[in-house]
């Protein structure tokens, strides 16, 4: 059985209809990469799965257990992370406020705290800064090794390399390449190379439905499948 | 030898802190030594006096009870005042024998802590409708809840006679609320304008005024360093991850609806203290000084002035805003700007025609007299402008973060401020 499957999931924001039938898998230890053009619904289809927008159709079940009807508190609580697009951050806690926040209890804090660090030596340099004065980079940084430390079963990645400047991308892509070595991701992003990299297998979403899959390892970014898709 | 260190480190980070009580707890002596041994006629008139400075204390605590809860979690408690009114009708009905099983002989810290218990239930009820919404929605909905309060409270002629003229303490409890430690007579304190304590210290009498000062700041203080704690605690930085990002903190699995009531509920039970001090001095209250929307409206103006989101801050805007009141006042406790210059220019002066016909004397009248609420108005949205981070914001802008870690920096060492950030979290000041 898989560690998260959705099933048919239809979403909306008001009357637009965002996720049309969006079925997916993912097994627990792999990455699996969401690629598609802007707007064809893959971070509607994190936030169905963490119900902030919460499918009106269909069915998505983590370790066999519906989380359709679950307050969003309650499916992190679950073992689902979230690491979100534009970052995030609490940006007025500092660096390390930020990432004690997201060690649930008080168990686990020193260990999630040397993950982060270890990762990223630069945020321990910055403990103590407040988080909204880093750099983008750094913010990037942060919002990951937030996700990283939460003890989570499965982590939902959405656009890691966003805005960021190459050389930071390749910083947040060895950290991310690392973390997955123990961690099954579900992950968004725009940078096929870099997506391809990282994940297993792909999942390529074109007008809120899934019209591709495959290995990630028997394809190149520039294969036909993903010009006809990924191509404006 | 860290366990050594701790209260120089403590006293290290907590140098702003000490410098504000001692300059509080310094200025009736210095109020007195200015107005009455030196006669300074500008000092009296001028400077607010300490009765003035004593509402600025219990009013300030509510200031900062609206801040804990509108400043770090980001929701506006427009129906604030309902606490305040809550607590300071709890403690004249307590004192009045209006409330079953409490008789007018209740210790006052009791009635001071039923009141808050109230509060904090009835910040509960309201807080379980309100917190399903937000934003500008969640402002009206207490606000409303205030106002119903305010409208019922104004007819209901249980809690005095004529209930639009609010309660004041009846002949059952003539004399002054005992403000200390219950069933410790050494330990305490009667407070009140015309009923606190004289108490002689060193040669030196207080008078009643200036023993309330003290009593009632002592708890202020004591509620300011609780609010404190609770924010520097994981709690507290919850409840901040719900102002920086509610939709981030609730995915991280924090049950955010759960954590808003509750420190609306703790927010509640220091505005209720506040109002309990404000009836414990007064010995009266209406529907409008308490339960009314405007009492809220101060507070507001109060974080504003003081810097949203400092918690020391609205004290700070009390403050200033009680000082250029009265200031601008025609007869205020300390006298105020129009007395000053009337007395000080002399009759001759005044008469001088300088506008047509227009005297000095009517000029000065008709720009000062009773138009105080127009120049806190244009005060209020001079400081939206330009100051928007208030008072205690922009200083802190300005030394480079919260004033305690910049003193642990400057008094000690950097690792005294790490140290600071790690267990005593940062106090803020």
């Amino acid at each position: 059985m898989s560690l998260l499957e959705l099933d048919g999931v239809h979403a909306y924001y008001g009357d637009s209809h965002i996720l049309e039938g969006v079925d997916l898998s993912v097994e627990d230890g792999e990455v699996v990469a969401l690629v598609g053009r802007n707007g064809v619904g893959k971070t509607t289809t994190l936030r169905s799965i963490l119900q902030l927008t919460p499918p009106r159709e269909g069915e998505i079940r983590f370790r066999e257990a519906s989380l359709v009807g679950l307050e969003t508190h309650e499916v992190a609580q679950q073992g689902v992370g979230w690491i979100p697009e534009d970052r995030r951050i609490f940006s007025q806690l500092t660096v390390e406020e930020n990432l004690r926040a997201a060690i649930p209890g008080s168990d686990g804090v020193s260990d999630g705290l040397a993950l982060a660090f270890d990762s990223f030596p630069i945020l321990e340099e910055r403990r103590r800064q407040e988080a909204g004065t880093l750099s983008g980079g750094q913010q990037q940084m942060l919002a990951i090794a937030r996700g990283l430390v939460g003890e989570n079963d499965l982590l939902l990645v959405d656009e890691p390399s966003e805005g960021l400047a190459p050389q930071i991308v390749a910083d947040v892509a060895e950290a991310l390449s690392e973390a997955s070595e123990d961690a099954t991701m579900l992950l968004v992003e725009q940078n096929l190379p870099l997506a391809l990299d990282l994940a297993d297998r792909f999942y390529i979403v074109d007008n809120g439905r899934v019209v591709d899959t495959g290995d990630a390892d028997a394809v190149s970014a520039d294969d036909e499948r993903f010009r006809r898709y990924l191509s404006a | 030898m860290a366990g050594l260190d701790w209260p120089t480190d403590y006293l290290r980070a907590h140098v702003p802190h000490l410098a504000i009580v001692s300059l509080l707890a310094l200025y009736p002596s210095i109020y007195h030594l200015l107005a009455n041994s030196l006669g300074l006629y500008e000092a009296e008139i001028l400077l607010p006096g300490v009765e003035t400075m004593t509402a600025v204390l219990y009013f300030g605590l509510f200031a900062m009870s609206f801040d804990f809860i509108s400043g770090y979690t980001g929701y506006l408690s427009f129906g604030h005042a309902a606490f305040y009114g809550t607590g300071a009708y709890t403690v004249i009905l307590v004192a009045n024998g209006a409330v079953p099983l409490l008789g007018p002989g209740t210790p006052f810290v009791v009635s001071l802590l039923v009141a808050g218990l109230l509060a904090v239930l009835l910040a509960l009820v309201v807080g379980l409708v309100s917190f399903r919404l937000s934003g500008v929605y969640f402002a009206m909905i207490t606000l409303g809840f205030a106002q119903v309060l305010y409208v019922f409270i104004r007819g209901w002629d249980y809690v005095a006679r004529n209930p639009r003229d609010g309660p004041s303490v009846g002949p059952t409890h003539s004399e002054g609320f005992q403000l200390g430690v219950p069933g410790v007579d050494q330990l305490n304190v009667a407070i009140g304008v015309l009923t606190g304590d004289e108490v002689t210290m060193l040669g030196h009498t207080l008078g009643g005024t200036a023993v309330s000062y003290y009593a009632i700041g002592a708890v202020v203080l004591l509620c300011y360093f609780a609010m404190q704690r609770i924010i520097h605690s994981p709690f507290g930085r919850v409840m901040i991850a719900i102002r920086e990002n509610e939709e981030r903190a609730v995915a991280i699995g924090y049950d955010t609806y759960r954590y808003k009531l509750a420190a609306f509920a703790v927010s509640g039970f220091f505005a209720a203290i506040a109002g309990g001090l404000f009836a414990g001095f007064r010995r009266s209250a209406s529907p409008e000084n308490s339960f009314y929307f405007l009492t809220t409206g101060d507070a507001l103006l109060a974080s504003i002035i003081g810097g949203f989101g400092t918690l020391a801050g609205p004290l700070f805007g009390r403050l200033f805003d009680e000082t250029v009141r009265e200031f601008l006042s025609k007869s205020g406790q300390g006298g105020g700007l129009l007395p000053y210059l009337r007395a000080g220019l002399g009759e001759e002066t005044l008469s001088t025609p300088v506008v047509g016909n227009t005297s000095l004397g009517t000029l000065i009248d008709t720009l000062l007299n009773g138009h105080a609420s127009l120049y806190i108005g244009i005060v209020f949205v001079l400081f939206v402008l330009y100051v928007p981070d208030g008072l205690l914001g922009t200083v802190r802008q300005r030394v480079g973060g919260k004033l305690a870690h910049v003193s642990a920096v400057r008094f000690g060492d950097g690792s005294t401020a790490n140290a600071t950030t790690d267990d005593a979290t940062g106090e803020e000041e």
